[in-house]
C-alpha cells in the first residue's frame, strides 16, 4: 500500500450538494406531516402562573398544544458532561420554570407551519417574575471557583512550581485583561427535527454531530427501549459544536407525533436558536507572563472567569491550553464559572482555545514589545519538546516549523517593528501581526464495518457524520488507497443508528477516531480476501478478487481505540456516550498547531479595519483530503476574522436575552471582508498518536488568527484591543 | 402569521380605492422586504394587503430629461444599474448599491426603500420591550439601553431610532420629490418633508395620509449631480445598514465651491440635511482641514448616547473623506 501524503481529489458529495440531491434532516416530509412552533418566555427567570390557550385553540388548523401541563410523563434530559445526551440538563416545557428569557413554554402543532405560528402568537402567558442576572458581569452573577464545582469529571486549577514568586520578581513583565462576548454559531440549517412513529418505533430525522446521544437520550426521555429509536442523520448543514447533543425541541417533537398520531416536523427559527441553545460564553481572561533578559517565559499566571448557566456547570478547559501554548518557567491557573441566567454554553468551535489563544498570543505580543523583540522570534525561543504540566513529551509539535514556513510565506522581513511605521499608499496604516494556536489531540474508540461486493460496490459504516467538514471524502480517499478502489465506488454511510454505534463527532477528533477504525477494517476486509486464498494479483481490488472467488460479497468488522483505551470505551460508544480520549495519553501528548499572520489595514479617518491577507500553516498530522482540509482551513480563517472584528451577542443586562438575534444584525463577516486566505500544511504524520497519523484540523484552524489580528493592528496603529470584537469605535 | 386578505388591483385607481376603502389595518406590498419582515416578527400584523406589483405603470425609470423620474415600484437594482445615474449622480446609484444585497436590492422598489422602518431592536422584536413606536405610551427602552445605532439628531424623549434607509439620504441632498396619489388626488411632497421626526407621537412616520400610495420621485438634473458620492461606513464591507453615512455633493467654479449638497445617513431619526455645514463650504476651497471642519459643524449638535458618541468624531471624518471623494469628481 502507498504511504505518503493523500492526493487531492474532488468532495465526494459536492454533486449532490449543489443539485439539492443531498436530502438534510429537515427537508424530510413524511406523509401527513405537521408542524410545531414555540412560544417563548418573555421573562429573565421566574415560573408561569398561567397560560391561556383559548384564542389559539380557535386558530384554523391547530391540532395540539403542550405544555408543562402535559409533559409530566417525560424524563428531564441530562447534561453531557453528567454522562448524559443534551446540552444542558434543564428541560423547557416539562416545568412551569422559566430559566431564560426566550426559553420554549409551549409547542404548538398545526397543519400548516402558518397556522402554528399565528397560534403560537395568540397565546397569553403570565408569569411570575424573578430577578436574574443575564451576563458575566451582571451583579446576580454567581462566580463559583471551577476546582470546586461539583461535576462528574472535576477539572483543578493547574500549578507548576511557583509562579507567583516567579513573577513577582521578573525583570520584563505583562499584566492585562482581555474579555470577549458571547458569541453563537449560525450553522446554515437551523436546529430542527422530524419525529415518526410507526407502531411503538420512533424514527427522527435532524441534522446533528451525535446520532447516537439523541438515540439513546430519546429513549430515555420518552422512557421507551433505545433499539426503538432510530437517528437518520446523513448530512448535517453545519454543526459548529451547536448540533453536538440533544436540543430541547427534540423530544417535545417526538411527543407531539406520539400524541397526535402522525408525524411532526419542528425548525426552530433563527431568533429562538440563539435563545435557546448553547453558545460560546463571555469570558474574562487575566494574563500576567513574565520574561528573563533573553526574552524566555519564566512564569505565567492565567485567571480566567467564564460564563456558565444557573443549572449546569459547564468545564472551562482554557487553562489546559493555555499551559501548553509554550515552555514556561513556572505556571498557574484560576478558573472561575460565572453562573447566569442563561441557556448552558457549550462548545462553540475552539470553544475554548479562540478565547485562550487571544489572551495568551496578546500578551505575547505585549511582551515582545515591551522587551522589544520580534514577535516570530519570542515564539520561536519559547517553543517546548515537553508538556511542563505532565513532563511528559509531545508526539508531534512542529509550530515552530509552522512558523518559520508562515513567516517565509507571508514575508514577515518586510516587516519594520515599530506601531505605525507602515504606512500604504493610500495613507492607510499597515499592520502585520503574529500568532499560534493549538488544539487537543483527541481520539476515541471507534466501530467499522465494511461490505464489499462483486460488483465493485465498497460500502463503509463509521461512527462518524459528515457535517460539511468533508469526512466523507476523506473516508474515501483513505480506503480508496487501502482498497485500490477509486474513490467513487466508497458509500460511507454515517450519521446514522442503523450502522454502527454513532458517537459525538466534535473536539476535532472526527478523523483521529474514525479513520484508524476504516484503515483496520479494510485491512481486515483485506484478511478476509487473502483468505479466500485466489491468488489474485498483488493489488487487485476487492471486486476482482470476489469474481475470482466467485463470492457475491463479503463483510467484516473492526474497532479501534485511542491509545491508553480499551474494549471498554466502546460500552461508551455502544451506550450513546462520549468517550474521548487526550491530549494526554499514557506516554505523550498530542496537539495540533497553527500560525497565522495577518496584514491589516486601518483607515486613518474612518478607522476602518480591513484584512487583505492572511496566511496560516498547520500542522494536523498527515492531511487525509487536501482539497477540503483547505477548504476547513479557509473556514476556520474566516470564523478568526468574524471572531475578532464582527461577531458578538447584543445582551441588554435589563431584559436577558439577545437583540441581535439574527442574520442581519449578528454579524458574520461577508465576502467583501475577505481578502487573500493561503493555507499552508506541514503533512508530517504523527507517529504515536493513532496508526493514521492523523490529528486535528476542524478546530485549530480558528485558533490563533483573532489575536493575529489584533496584534496587527496594534502594529498599525499604536492601538492595543484587550476586548473583542475590535469595532471602529474602539480605533476612534 | 394571522391570515390577511389580498388584492391584485390593475390600476392606480382602484389600487388607491381598495386601499383607502381597507382602513387602518391596510398595507401596500411593493417588494416585500421590509413588510414581510416585519410580518414574521410580529410587529406588522396586516388585515388587508394591497400589492401594487400590478401596475406598470410605476416601474418606469427615465434619466434623460432635466430631472430624473423613477416610478415607485423601480426596483433598486435596476436603478442602481442605469448608467446616466452612475456617471451623473453617483451619490444616488451608490446610495442604492451599498444597500442591503443583490438578494435584497432585486426585490426592493424604491417607494417601499423610502418607507422602510427602524432596525431598533426594541422596535422589530415586540415583547417584552417597552418601545413607543410599536406600543404608543410604552416608554423607549433604547434611551436608557444598547443604543449604538441610535440617532444623534431627531430624538425626542419618547423616542430615538434611526432611519435606517440609504436612497432617501443621498435624495435630500437633492432636493427631491415624491409625487403622491390618493383618494383627494395627486400631490407633491419634497422627499425631505416625508419622515416626520418622533417627537411624541414616535408611531406616526410620515406625512402621507390614509390611502396615499407614493408614485414616483423626481430628482432636478442639476449639475451639482456629478460631484458627488454617497459614503458609507458601516461595520462589513457588504450588507450591513451605515454606521455613519454621508451623501456629499459638490460643484467647484475656479476651485472654489459654488454650490453644496450634505446630507447624513445613520445617526437620525429622519434623513438628515447638514445645512449650515453646507453653506460653510459655499465659496471656499476645499482642502482636507476645511472638508474635516465642515464634518465638525455638520456635528456640532450631535445629542449622544451612552454607545453611540463615538459617531461624532467618526462622522466629522465621514463627511471629510466625502467631501474630499465629490469634489475629486467635481
Ligand atoms: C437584511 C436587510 C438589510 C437591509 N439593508 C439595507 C441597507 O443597508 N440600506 C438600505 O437603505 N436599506 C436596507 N434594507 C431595507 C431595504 O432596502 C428595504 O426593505 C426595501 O427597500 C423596501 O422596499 P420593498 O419594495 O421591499 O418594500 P415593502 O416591504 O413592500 O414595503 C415597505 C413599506 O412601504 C410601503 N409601501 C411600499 N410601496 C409603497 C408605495 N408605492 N406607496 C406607499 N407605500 C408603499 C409598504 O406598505 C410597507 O409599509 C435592508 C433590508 C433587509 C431585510
Ligand atoms: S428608540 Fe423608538 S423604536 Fe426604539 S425603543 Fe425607543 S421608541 Fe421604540
Amino acid at each position: 500500500m502507498p504511504t505518503g501524503p493523500y492526493a487531492e481529489i474532488p468532495r465526494v458529495d459536492a454533486y449532490e450538494k449543489v443539485r439539492g440531491r443531498a436530502i438534510y434532516g429537515t427537508d424530510n416530509n413524511p406523509s401527513g406531516v405537521a408542524y410545531g412552533a414555540f412560544v417563548t418566555a418573555t421573562i429573565g427567570r421566574g415560573r408561569i402562573t398561567a397560560m391561556d390557550l383559548s384564542e389559539a385553540q380557535s386558530i384554523d388548523g391547530v391540532r395540539l398544544i403542550v405544555n408543562h401541563e402535559h409533559t409530566s410523563d417525560l424524563q428531564p434530559a441530562r447534561f453531557i458532561m453528567q454522562h448524559g445526551f443534551a446540552f444542558q440538563s434543564y428541560s423547557p416545557v416539562l416545568t412551569p420554570n422559566v430559566a431564560y428569557r426566550g426559553q420554549p413554554v409551549a409547542l404548538v402543532v398545526a397543519d400548516t407551519l402558518e397556522s402554528a405560528i399565528e397560534a403560537a402568537s395568540r397565546i397569553r402567558v403570565s408569569y411570575e417574575e424573578h430577578p436574574f442576572a443575564a451576563t458575566l458581569d451582571s451583579e446576580r452573577a454567581e462566580p463559583v471557583p471551577q476546582a470546586e464545582a461539583a461535576t462528574a469529571w472535576p477539572i483543578d486549577d493547574i500549578v507548576v512550581g511557583d509562579a507567583e514568586t516567579v513573577y513577582a520578581d521578573a525583570a520584563v513583565k505583562v499584566d492585562a485583561t482581555y474579555t470577549m462576548p458571547t458569541q453563537h454559531q449560525n450553522p446554515m440549517e437551523l436546529i430542527g427535527t422530524v419525529a415518526a412513529w410507526d407502531g411503538d418505533h420512533l424514527t427522527v430525522y435532524e441534522g446533528t454531530q451525535n446520532a447516537g446521544a439523541c438515540k439513546f437520550g430519546l429513549a430515555e426521555q420518552l422512557g421507551i427501549p433505545p433499539e426503538n429509536v432510530t437517528v437518520i442523520s446523513p448530512y448535517t448543514g453545519g454543526g459548529f459544536g451547536q448540533k453536538n447533543t440533544m436540543q430541547s425541541q427534540q423530544v417535545l417533537t417526538a411527543f407531539a407525533a406520539r400524541e397526535l398520531g402522525r408525524p411532526v416536523k419542528v425548525v426552530v427559527p433563527r431568533r429562538q436558536t440563539f435563545h435557546d441553545s448553547s453558545f460560546r460564553p463571555a469570558t474574562r481572561q487575566r494574563v500576567r507572563l513574565a520574561a528573563d533578559s533573553a526574552g524566555r517565559f519564566t512564569a505565567a499566571l492565567y485567571d480566567v472567569d467564564a460564563q456558565t448557566s444557573m443549572h449546569d456547570f459547564f468545564q472551562s478547559e482554557h487553562a489546559d491550553t493555555a499551559a501548553r501554548h509554550y515552555g514556561y518557567g513556572a505556571f498557574r491557573s484560576f478558573t472561575r464559572l460565572v453562573r447566569t441566567d442563561t441557556p448552558t454554553p457549550g462548545y462553540m468551535r475552539a470553544p475554548f482555545e479562540h478565547a485562550t489563544a487571544f489572551a495568551i498570543e496578546s500578551a505575547v505580543d505585549e511582551l515582545a514589545y515591551e522587551h522589544g523583540m520580534d514577535p516570530v522570534q519570542i515564539r520561536l525561543l519559547n517553543d517546548t519538546d515537553t508538556d511542563i504540566v505532565d513532563g511528559l513529551p509531545h508526539s508531534s509539535r512542529h509550530v515552530s516549523e509552522c512558523l518559520r514556513r508562515g513567516a517565509e510565506l507571508f514575508g514577515w522581513d518586510r516587516r519594520t517593528p515599530e506601531p505605525r511605521s507602515m504606512v500604504a499608499q493610500n495613507g492607510d496604516l499597515i499592520g502585520m501581526g503574529v500568532a499560534i494556536g493549538l488544539y487537543a489531540g483527541s481520539g476515541g474508540p471507534n466501530r467499522a464495518s465494511v461490505r464489499a461486493t462483486r460488483d465493485g460496490i465498497i460500502e463503509i459504516s463509521l461512527g462518524v457524520h459528515e457535517m460539511g467538514q468533508g469526512i466523507r471524502t476523506a473516508i474515501a480517499n483513505v480506503v480508496a488507497r487501502h482498497l485500490n478502489v477509486a474513490p467513487e465506488s466508497v458509500t460511507a454511510i454515517l450519521g446514522d443508528t442503523r450502522g454502527v454505534p454513532q458517537m459525538l463527532t466534535a473536539g476535532s477528533w472526527g478523523s483521529a477516531s474514525s479513520i484508524p477504525a476504516a484503515e483496520a477494517v479494510c485491512e481486515a476486509l483485506r484478511e478476509a480476501l487473502d483468505a479466500l486464498g485466489t491468488n489474485a494479483p498483488e493489488g487487485a481490488s476487492p471486486a476482482e478478487i470476489l469474481a475470482l472467488a466467485d463470492h457475491d460479497e463479503l463483510s467484516v468488522e473492526a474497532a479501534t481505540f485511542a491509545p491508553g483505551q480499551n474494549r471498554d470505551a466502546l460500552g461508551e460508544i455502544d451506550t450513546g456516550h462520549v468517550a474521548p480520549s487526550g491530549p494526554v495519553y499514557p506516554d505523550f501528548i498530542t496537539y495540533s498547531y497553527a500560525a497565522h499572520f495577518v496584514e491589516v489595514r486601518v483607515e486613518q479617518t474612518t478607522r476602518r479595519i480591513r484584512v487583505p491577507r492572511v496566511v496560516s500553516v498547520f500542522d494536523c498530522g498527515r492531511v487525509l483530503s487536501p482539497r477540503t482540509a483547505r477548504s476547513q482551513a479557509i473556514g476556520g480563517v474566516v470564523w478568526g476574522v468574524g471572531g475578532a472584528l464582527r461577531e458578538a451577542g447584543e445582551v441588554d443586562p435589563r431584559y436577558g436575552g439577545v437583540l441581535n438575534a439574527d442574520m442581519a444584525e449578528y454579524l458574520v463577516p461577508v465576502n467583501a471582508d475577505i481578502g487573500s486566505i493561503e493555507v499552508g500544511f506541514i503533512d508530517e504524520p504523527d507517529p504515536m498518536v493513532n496508526r493514521s497519523g492523523v490529528k486535528g484540523l476542524g478546530e485549530v484552524v480558528l485558533v490563533g488568527v483573532a489575536p493575529a489580528i489584533t496584534n496587527a493592528i496594534y502594529h498599525a496603529t499604536g492601538v492595543r484591543a484587550r476586548h473583542l470584537p475590535v469595532r471602529i469605535e474602539d480605533l476612534v | 402569521m394571522q391570515s390577511f386578505s389580498y388584492a391584485r388591483p390593475a390600476s392606480l385607481d382602484s389600487a388607491i380605492a381598495t386601499f383607502a376603502e381597507g382602513g387602518e389595518g391596510t398595507r401596500l406590498l411593493a417588494g416585500g422586504t421590509t413588510l414581510y419582515d416585519l410580518m414574521k416578527l410580529d410587529v406588522e400584523r396586516p388585515e388587508r394587503i394591497v400589492d401594487i406589483n400590478g401596475l406598470a405603470e410605476l416601474s418606469t425609470i427615465d434619466t434623460s430629461g432635466d430631472e430624473l423620474v423613477f416610478g415607485a415600484l423601480a426596483r433598486m437594482s435596476d436603478v442602481a444599474a442605469d448608467p446616466r445615474l452612475a456617471d451623473e449622480f453617483p451619490a444616488l446609484s451608490e446610495a442604492l448599491w451599498k444597500a442591503a444585497s443583490q438578494q435584497l436590492r432585486n426585490m426592493a422598489s424604491l417607494g417601499g426603500n423610502l418607507l422602510q422602518q427602524t432596525r431598533c431592536a426594541y422596535f422589530r422584536h415586540g415583547e417584552p420591550f417597552a418601545c413607543n413606536k410599536r406600543s404608543p405610551g410604552s416608554g423607549c427602552s433604547a434611551i436608557e439601553g444598547l443604543n449604538r445605532g441610535h440617532a444623534l439628531f431627531g430624538g425626542s424623549d419618547a423616542c430615538i431610532a434611526t432611519y435606517p434607509g440609504d436612497f432617501a439620504v443621498a435624495l435630500i441632498a437633492f432636493d427631491a420629490e415624491v409625487d403622491v396619489a390618493g383618494p383627494d388626488g395627486e400631490r407633491t411632497i419634497p422627499v425631505s418633508d416625508l419622515h416626520r421626526q418622533p417627537g411624541d407621537n414616535p408611531e406616526a412616520e410620515t406625512v402621507l395620509m390614509p390611502g396615499e400610495i407614493i408614485i414616483r420621485i423626481r430628482v432636478p438634473a442639476d449639475a451639482v449631480g456629478r460631484g458627488s458620492t454617497y459614503h458609507k461606513i458601516r461595520d462589513r464591507e457588504s450588507y450591513a445598514f451605515a454606521v455613519v453615512s454621508a451623501a456629499a455633493a459638490v460643484r467647484l467654479e475656479a476651485g472654489v465651491v459654488a454650490d453644496a449638497r450634505l446630507a447624513l445617513g445613520g445617526v437620525a431619526t429622519v434623513p438628515w440635511r447638514a445645512r449650515e455645514a453646507e453653506h460653510s463650504l459655499i465659496g471656499t476651497a476645499l482642502t482636507a482641514e476645511t472638508a474635516r471642519a465642515v464634518g465638525e459643524i455638520a456635528f456640532a449638535d450631535a445629542v449622544t448616547r451612552e454607545h453611540n458618541a463615538f459617531k461624532v468624531e467618526l462622522g466629522a471624518n465621514v463627511v471629510r473623506d466625502a467631501l474630499l471623494i465629490a469634489s475629486g469628481r467635481a
